[in-house]
């Protein structure tokens, strides 16, 4: 396995703890997990035979770090959005712990409850989910509402965020009045106006068409780097995935088949769930130079010369296939990969070749 | 489709194969193919049916085309062919033919008598009688035989087209459904025939054979069969007449419960049994829980009083004002112009007074319903527990007539307006309880979802989402409940509720048909101009 890009690796205490989480749908919901943890080999029809239960989320771990953007990808019924639903506890666990800045969701009593969710999470949902009786800054404002705030902070603040999603001018519309677009940006608007620490979103974008949807990912990916928000990303889209976050973890039948950096999983799948899911990928982006390079014994072993490879175009380990491609296209001799002024791979037009076909 | 020409090698194009169908089609044979499933379907007389059935297909068919065998046969043939609608339409009109035909026989019977008993008047009745329903019976059975003639191959054929679909369906010839037919013919045609061939006996001859029964006199077989088990299901169950409770007031003010045993010793059947059981409880709470009626009563009256000082008591010209007013500010000037034409009408008729007073009732009954019936709607909206308890009792409120909520009403809160109201509110409640409760429910699980998402408690998510996205859902409510209100007001006459109704209630127990016509139509006006404030705000409402 080859180094995560350090960039994108988690660092620091976990924002959101999620352990062994289990959510079985169903009136004999325990009676099914003590079966299934008895019985590994117990599938979904099965359970959902003897016992009336859905299997909904099995057995899931995983720890989402500071300011990370971390998408949840799964096909439709995988259970993402039943998962991500847990961290607010809008469904309870069967069985399992969440811990948001290492608090146990699962103790908090109602009260405190309803204080983490208007203070600490916001939520952006699919088919928006706006309130169609309130205007825009309205509808923004909501979650200070609930909250008991004035209604002169509440405008103010609103405003700020209007600004924020650039919605300008259409703070006294109906949300009926908005494109899909629009909408969803009075949706994510909603979610920043508590200034929550993290922000769940499911499938934002599913529902927009793909001009927009692109301009949204974008908007978001510039505001996610200013305001280093704490994400959990939903998205049945690999593209999207890849796109947005700085972590992936992929579901199938409520379980994570794999958590990993987008190239870790566009390189390395863990399974042919995966690897079927990542084949039509494009890898210019996704794959680094310290992936596809030879190391320069190996190089010279295999018949290559280094002679005179300080005259070589010079790249970084950090380098994608991209930038890498646009090197070689000027140039007969291969390129040298070098960290600290030091030679540690040679890529040649060959490796590149096959780097983009996914086969190194 | 495999055989012959239409056989087509896997590796012709499309194109050939359509072409192929086409010519296969020019050539009859595909053609054939359907013939021959009509065929099978049909079994007997499969040319016929094939012929026909592909004419249908055509839309070729003739629109004056009967099926003769059909026409001849009627309720037979359906039998045989297992058209069991067209079995039971031929048999109707076969009977009501024969039952005719048994007046005809029985009002002959009547004119003998009469020529006997020289009474001219009626010989000339019954002749009449007579020939009127040969003529009935003969058109009857003419007019059946001709409709199954007509509808048989029609029908016929969209039994072919279920048959189809699913080959269980009825198809085919087959005299064993002869069985059945006859079981039914057997069960029915004897009852009916005796039943229109002999007098039937009147309730008080029935009346006075029961006593007669139960006196234990011989009463002949046929009278009893006539009157206990034809007219009427036989009474099966006798009970002893329960005994007379009393509940006189003592000296001190309390009262006492003074049973006398029934000195009748003639049984009563359950509907008498039952009625004097309820009437007796009835007078017991009366008796002993009177204060709550009567504190119910009290605070209807206290209510009505005050919507009553305002609407009756103010001024004609400042009620009329505002009237206008409230029309034209939330509906527009189109229906303040019919408000104030209705408005007129009244005051032309000298019904104001009249108006104010059924208005104030109509108000008090849906401030009530508002009132009670929101709550209520919202638990039926959000608890399942709410919806499978109060779900029923809406059904069956709103499948009784109205008429039949004054009886309770006046049972135990005697007459004049307060059972009025009540009556009225029991009858307009149910499309608020209702209308709430839909609203309520149809507010997206997602949106209820993304507020709890961001901290609502259940109070909030009720108070600032799921009403406010069920308010026109719950106005359509509230309009409904001003116009059942209106309504069941006008029924409340009845009871003394006074007010509009009651000048019709009068009109009509003295003939006086144009005054009952008058007020009738001052009710409509009102009822009209309500309507259209209400909806047109409401739409006026949506709109924003």
């Amino acid at each position: 396995m080859s180094n995560p890009t350090p960039s994108k690796a988690p660092t620091g205490d976990p924002v959101v703890e999620v352990s062994e989480v289990w959510k079985i749908f169903g009136s004999r919901a325990d009676e099914a997990l003590k079966a299934i943890r008895q019985d590994e080999s117990l599938g979904k029809a099965e359970v959902l035979e003897k016992f009336g239960a859905v299997v909904g989320v099995k057995d899931v771990s995983f720890d989402v770090y500071q300011s990370e953007v971390f998408c949840i990808m799964g096909l439709s019924g995988s259970g993402k959005s039943t998962l991500v639903r847990h961290i607010n506890r809008l469904i309870e666990p069967t069985s399992g712990t969440l811990r948001i800045a290492g608090v146990d969701v699962g103790s908090l009593n109602s009260k405190q409850l309803r204080e983490l969710r208007a203070d600490r999470i916001g939520m952006v949902f699919q088919n928006m989910a706006l309130l169609p009786h309130r205007t825009v800054r309205d509808n923004i404002a909501f979650a200070l509402e609930l909250r008991n705030i004035d209604a002169f902070t509440r405008s103010q603040t609103a405003d700020k965020v209007i600004e924020t999603v650039s919605l300008q001018g259409y703070g006294d519309r109906y949300p009926s009045e908005l494109s899909g677009g629009m909408q969803q940006r009075v949706g994510l608007a909603r979610a920043l106006a508590a200034d929550p620490d993290i922000l769940l979103m499911d499938e934002p974008f599913s529902a927009l068409d793909p001009l927009i949807r692109r301009g949204l990912q974008d908007e978001f990916l510039e505001l996610s780097k200013v305001m280093g928000k704490t994400t959990l990303f939903i998205t049945h889209d690999l593209d999207e995935a890849i796109r947005m976050g700085s972590r992936i973890a992929i579901m199938k039948d409520g379980e994570i088949v794999q958590i990993g950096t987008p190239e870790e999983i566009v390189t390395q799948p863990a399974d042919d769930y995966v690897a079927d899911f990542v084949q039509g990928i494009s890898r210019l982006k996704l794959v680094f130079a310290h992936t596809v390079m030879t190391d320069p014994d190996a190089f010279q072993q295999a018949g290559g010369s280094i002679e005179g490879h300080e005259t070589w175009p010079t790249q970084s380990t950090e380098a994608d296939l991209d930038t890498l491609i646009g090197e070689a296209v000027d140039c007969e001799t291969p390129i040298a990969i070098r960290e600290d002024g030091k030679l540690v791979g040679v890529v040649t037009k060959d490796v590149l070749l096959r780097g983009i076909q996914g086969e190194s | 489709m495999s055989t012959g020409a239409n056989e087509v090698n896997s590796n012709e194009s499309l194109a050939d194969v359509a072409a192929a169908n086409r010519e296969a089609e020019a050539s009859g044979e595909a053609g054939r193919q359907v013939t021959k499933a009509f065929g099978e379907f049909a079994e007997e007389r499969r040319d016929y049916y094939a012929g026909t059935f592909s004419k249908i297909q055509r839309s070729t068919l003739s629109p004056f085309h009967i099926n003769i065998a059909a026409t001849l046969g009627s309720f037979v043939w359906a039998a045989l062919r297992g058209n069991w609608f067209l079995f039971w339409v031929g048999f109707a009109f076969d009977m009501m033919a024969a039952a005719n035909l048994g007046l005809v026989y029985r009002f002959d019977q009547a004119r003998q008598a009469a020529i006997e008993d020289d009474k001219g008047y009626l010989v000339e009745r019954f002749t009449d009688w007579t020939s009127n329903h040969l003529i009935a019976a003969i058109v009857l059975f003419i007019v059946g035989r001709l409709v199954i003639g007509w509808l048989a191959d029609r029908s016929y054929y969209k039994q072919y087209s279920a048959w189809r679909i699913d080959p269980s369906k009825n198809n085919g010839f087959k005299l064993q459904r002869l069985v059945l037919a006859g079981v039914i013919v057997t069960l029915i045609a004897p009852l009916t025939l005796y039943r229109s061939t002999q007098d039937a006996p009147g309730a008080r001859d029935c009346l006075k054979l029961v006593r007669a029964m139960q006196d234990g006199k011989e009463v002949a077989t046929k009278d009893r069969f006539d009157c206990a088990t034809l007219s009427e299901v036989p009474t099966l169950m006798w009970f002893d007449r329960p005994p007379q409770y009393s509940y006189p007031r003592n000296d001190d003010g309390t009262r006492s419960i003074v049973v006398k045993e029934s000195t009748s010793k003639r049984q009563v059947n359950l509907n008498v049994w039952l009625s004097e059981i309820i009437d007796q409880r009835i007078d017991y709470a009366k008796a002993f829980y009177g204060y709550i009626f009567d504190s119910i009563t009290a605070v209807l009256r206290s209510l009505l009083n005050a919507i009553e000082s305002v609407f009756v008591a103010t001024p004609w010209p400042v009620t009329a004002g505002v009237f206008l007013l409230i029309a034209y500010h939330f509906a527009g000037p189109k229906v303040a112009v019919f408000t104030l034409s209705s408005m007129v009408y009244l005051g032309l008729f000298g019904f104001w007074q009249t108006a104010m007073s059924t208005v104030s009732i109509v108000i008090a009954s849906t401030i009530i319903c508002v009132v009670v019936g929101m709550p209520l709607g919202v638990w039926v909206g959000k608890s399942r527990l709410g919806s499978a308890i109060v779900t029923p009792i809406l059904d069956v409120m709103q499948t009784i007539p109205s008429f039949v909520y004054l009886l309770p009403a006046v049972a135990f809160f005697s007459i004049g307006k307060p059972p009025g109201i009540l009556a009225t509110v029991i009858f307009a409640m149910p499309p608020m309880v209702r209308l709430t409760a839909l609203g309520i429910k149809h507010v997206p699980e997602s949106t209820k979802e993304a507020a709890l998402a961001f901290g609502a408690s259940p109070r909030q998510l009720l108070m600032r989402v799921e009403l406010p996205l069920a308010t026109p859902s719950i106005m359509a409510g509230v309009n409904q409940v001003v116009m059942m209100s209106l309504s069941m007001a006008v029924v409340a006459a009845l009871i003394g509720a006074g007010g509009l109704g009651f000048v019709v209630v009068d009109a009509l127990g003295q003939s006086e048909i144009g005054r009952g016509l008058i007020a009738g139509i001052a009710i409509a006006l009102i009822a009209m101009a309500i309507d259209r404030i209400v909806q047109r705000a409401n739409k006026l409402e949506e709109e924003r």
